[in-house]
């Protein structure tokens, strides 16, 4: 067995081990409903978590996967954890919480084995995505101070272009017509 | 030396089983989950109880010394006056139905957000005070007294719920949470706490009819400007008939669509609708606002405010009143409106469409028409000239609005509006839709810059359904008859949906409107090219409508 096969051979237990160690960042009343229901859009925080397991594990231990469909899910997921009540630390480090179940599931065999390169070839992977994942997590908190930004000035465009056609009105840069 | 954190150490995580019980977990009040308080001269103007300047993330909200026993008796004279909270009150059997239903509870996983929960934290008190069982056995039967900490859970909680009454639809006994949500809201007003957001537009409302205090002069040049803006695209300046005595219509529609983007272009939208029917309607300085923030601060207020409606109705003789896009407007028109301000004045006759002649008598006792049905009922009787081509850069979906969906059942005429003027509709997965559509995350007066950090979270279901479909099948815009709606789901779709556009209905029939002696349109409402397809020389208007 080649070392992409032992890594593979425990996918379902790393995924549902980080799965749950995300889950119990929430407060335990919640974590029976995480767990037990499935619907991606009435249970959109466990659907984000599991969909971003499955991706990063195969990132991690180096599958041949899609970059497009990599950023998405993990996107997704980060947006969530970048909104949701946490220090920005604690937001990054739910990643980093995959090695200690990596460690226990797969290392044992893979040092017997004298694969201990590729296995720390596969956390190294982890940094990387971790540091991809902080891009996407400092562009998710740009987004909410921008937000912050343009709906003042939205709330008041109108008022502001009245405000300029006054006699000796103010004299404030015109508002973009669009819309984006 | 001091060791470094694991990541485990830094995620903190809890205890596996809570080491206190609900009861005595407390909400911690960070920025960017609360909003900020009312400022103590808006109350003072209002003549709202007890004006006093104060912090949430303080430790003292410098209540009244008898705080207690105002809100004790606040209850008490509620629940003497409404039956339904008492009704609401006793006939929870905390089945959970409503528990995962909440788009606060699935964006925050805080229990509390579970509506079962949030309506258990007054219910608690009734119990201690109302019920024979809670005064004997206290605690044990899930009765609790009033603190500090209880007010301050109160707050947190109330101003985490946007009365969307999503959980309502699923409870198996019709218990209406929003309900109870205005009742703490409206107890807490008893001491003094209300937030700036709602109580500054109901300042405003108050002294000059709209949310921003627009004075009317004012008003109307705005409205002035709007219609110039219209004539730059289609070479027609509309009539803005303003204040017009004997009009057929009186038109009201919330503030937010003369002020904001991007509700001005649904506006514009409105204009060319009426110029082009010839309609004998009237638009009014006085009752400029259709939105009723008092709604979300107790019941008299919510009376005061739209009172304005009927009063100039009357006062312009006015047979019936045609209303715009908005949201919570339409719960109180129609739920609440003949309680508050009925009946009707006596001018005022069972709506009719002037154009197709159709009663619409559902409404024969308020006398309002909302748009989207008033301009349904046009387009299935072929009065219509619409070209779809013009919106035809958009795969639109349609985000129902809690209030229309929900509280008056408005579900199936904007979207027959919807396919009429824009050739690619799709719909978001059924269980993010009609009765069971995800609010916004920021209705009920939430919609505040300062929780943008909350507003993300809470409306996160929203947008993952958007996202969905944005993927799926390519979706670039979401239309909605909401003007809380357009001013929040901008930000919401930039942060879950990048890419997707906002736009009120009527932007949309605006644009795809052919108008007699119109000029050829090369620009949207918004001043942006049509569409290609829309340029076509030789592609005359399609003729929409039944039939067709």
């Amino acid at each position: 067995m080649n070392a992409l096969d032992i890594l593979r051979s425990c996918k379902k237990d790393v995924v549902s081990g980080w799965v749950e160690a995300v889950f119990s960042t929430y407060p335990l009343e919640t974590t029976g409903f995480l767990r037990t229901k499935t619907n991606p859009f009435t249970n959109p925080v466990a659907h984000m978590t599991k969909e971003a397991a499955g991706i990063l594990f195969d990132a991690m231990i180096g599958e041949e996967v899609e970059p497009d469909e990599v950023k998405s899910s993990l996107e997704r997921f980060i947006k969530l954890r970048a909104v949701q009540k946490f220090t920005p630390g604690q937001s990054m480090a739910v990643l980093y919480l995959m090695k200690p179940v990596l460690r226990d599931k797969a290392l044992p065999e893979m040092r017997a084995r004298g694969l201990l390169d590729e296995y720390l070839a596969a956390e190294s992977r982890l940094d990387t995505l971790a540091l991809l994942a902080f891009d996407m997590y400092m562009q998710a908190r740009e987004t909410v101070a921008e937000s912050r930004i343009k709906e003042i000035r939205n709330q008041h465009a109108q008022l502001k272009r009245w405000a300029q056609q006054l006699e000796n009105g103010p004299d404030i840069p015109a508002e973009k017509k669009s819309f984006e | 030396m001091a060791k470094l954190p694991t990541p485990q150490m830094l995620m903190a995580s809890r205890p596996a089983f809570p080491d206190k019980d609900w009861f005595e977990t407390k909400p911690e009040f960070v920025p960017g989950s609360y909003c900020y308080p009312a400022k103590m001269d808006t109350m003072e103007l209002l003549h709202m109880p007890h004006p006093h300047e104060w912090d949430p993330s303080a430790e003292d909200w410098h209540l009244p010394e008898n705080w207690e026993q105002i809100l004790c008796d606040a209850f008490a004279d509620r629940l003497e006056k409404h039956r339904s909270l008492k009704l609401f009150m006793d006939i929870c059997v905390r089945c959970g139905a409503c528990a995962d239903k909440c788009q606060f509870f699935l964006g925050t996983n805080d229990p509390k957000n579970m509506p079962v929960l949030r309506a258990e934290l007054l219910r608690s008190l009734y119990r201690r005070d109302h019920t024979m069982l809670g005064k004997l056995l206290g605690k044990r039967v899930g009765a609790r007294g009033w603190d500090m900490g209880v007010v301050k859970e109160l707050f947190y909680y109330a101003y985490q719920c946007t009365e969307c009454r999503r959980c309502s639809l699923y409870c198996p006994y019709g218990i209406d949470t929003a309900e109870i949500t205005m009742i703490v809201r409206e107890l807490l007003h008893e001491v003094g706490l209300g937030l700036h957001w709602i109580m500054d537009p109901v300042k405003n409302c108050s002294f000059t009819g709209n949310h921003l205090g627009i004075q009317p002069h004012s008003f109307v040049e705005i409205v002035e400007m709007l219609a110039d803006d219209c004539e730059t695209v289609t070479g027609i300046r509309p009539k803005t008939p303003f204040n017009k005595k004997g009009a057929e219509i009186l038109f009201i529609t919330p503030s937010g669509d003369v002020f904001a983007e991007p509700g001005i272009y649904t506006f514009m939208g409105y204009l060319l609708l009426f110029h082009e029917l010839d309609l004998d309607y009237t638009l009014s300085t006085y009752a400029s606002e259709g939105g009723n923030f008092g709604s979300f601060v107790s019941f008299n207020m919510a009376k005061k405010l739209n009172a304005k409606m009927y009063a100039e109705a009357e006062r312009l003789n006015a047979k019936w009143i045609l209303g715009g896009e908005c949201g919570h407007m339409w719960r109180v028109i129609n739920q609440y409106m003949d309680t508050y301000n009925g009946p009707a004045p006596a001018n005022m006759e069972v709506p009719v469409s002037p154009i197709t002649g159709t009663v619409f008598d559902y409404a024969a006792s308020t006398k309002m028409v909302h748009i989207a049905e008033f301009t349904a009922d046009l387009i299935r009787h072929n009065k219509l000239n619409l070209n779809p081509k013009r919106n035809a850069n958009l795969v639109t979906t349609w985000h129902d609005s809690c209030n229309p969906a929900r509280g008056m059942g408005l579900l199936d005429e904007p979207r027959y509006v919807l396919r009429h003027v824009c050739e690619n509709f799709v719909e978001m997965p059924e269980n993010t839709i009609r009765e069971q559509t995800f609010c916004c995350g920021a209705g009920s007066g939430l919609n505040t810059e300062e929780i943008m950090e909350l507003r993300m979270r809470s409306g996160m279901p929203r947008g993952n359904a958007l996202r969905y479909v944005q993927q799926k099948y390519g979706v670039n815009h979401m239309a909605c008859v909401c003007a809380i709606d357009r001013a929040t789901l901008p930000p919401l779709a930039d942060y879950w949906a990048p890419g997707c556009t906002i736009s009120g209905l009527h932007e949309l029939v605006g644009n795809a409107l052919v108008m007699k002696g119109e000029e050829k349109r090369t620009m949207n409402l918004r001043q942006e090219d049509l569409p290609e397809e829309a340029l076509e020389p030789d592609d005359a208007p399609e003729q929409t409508g039944e039939g067709q």
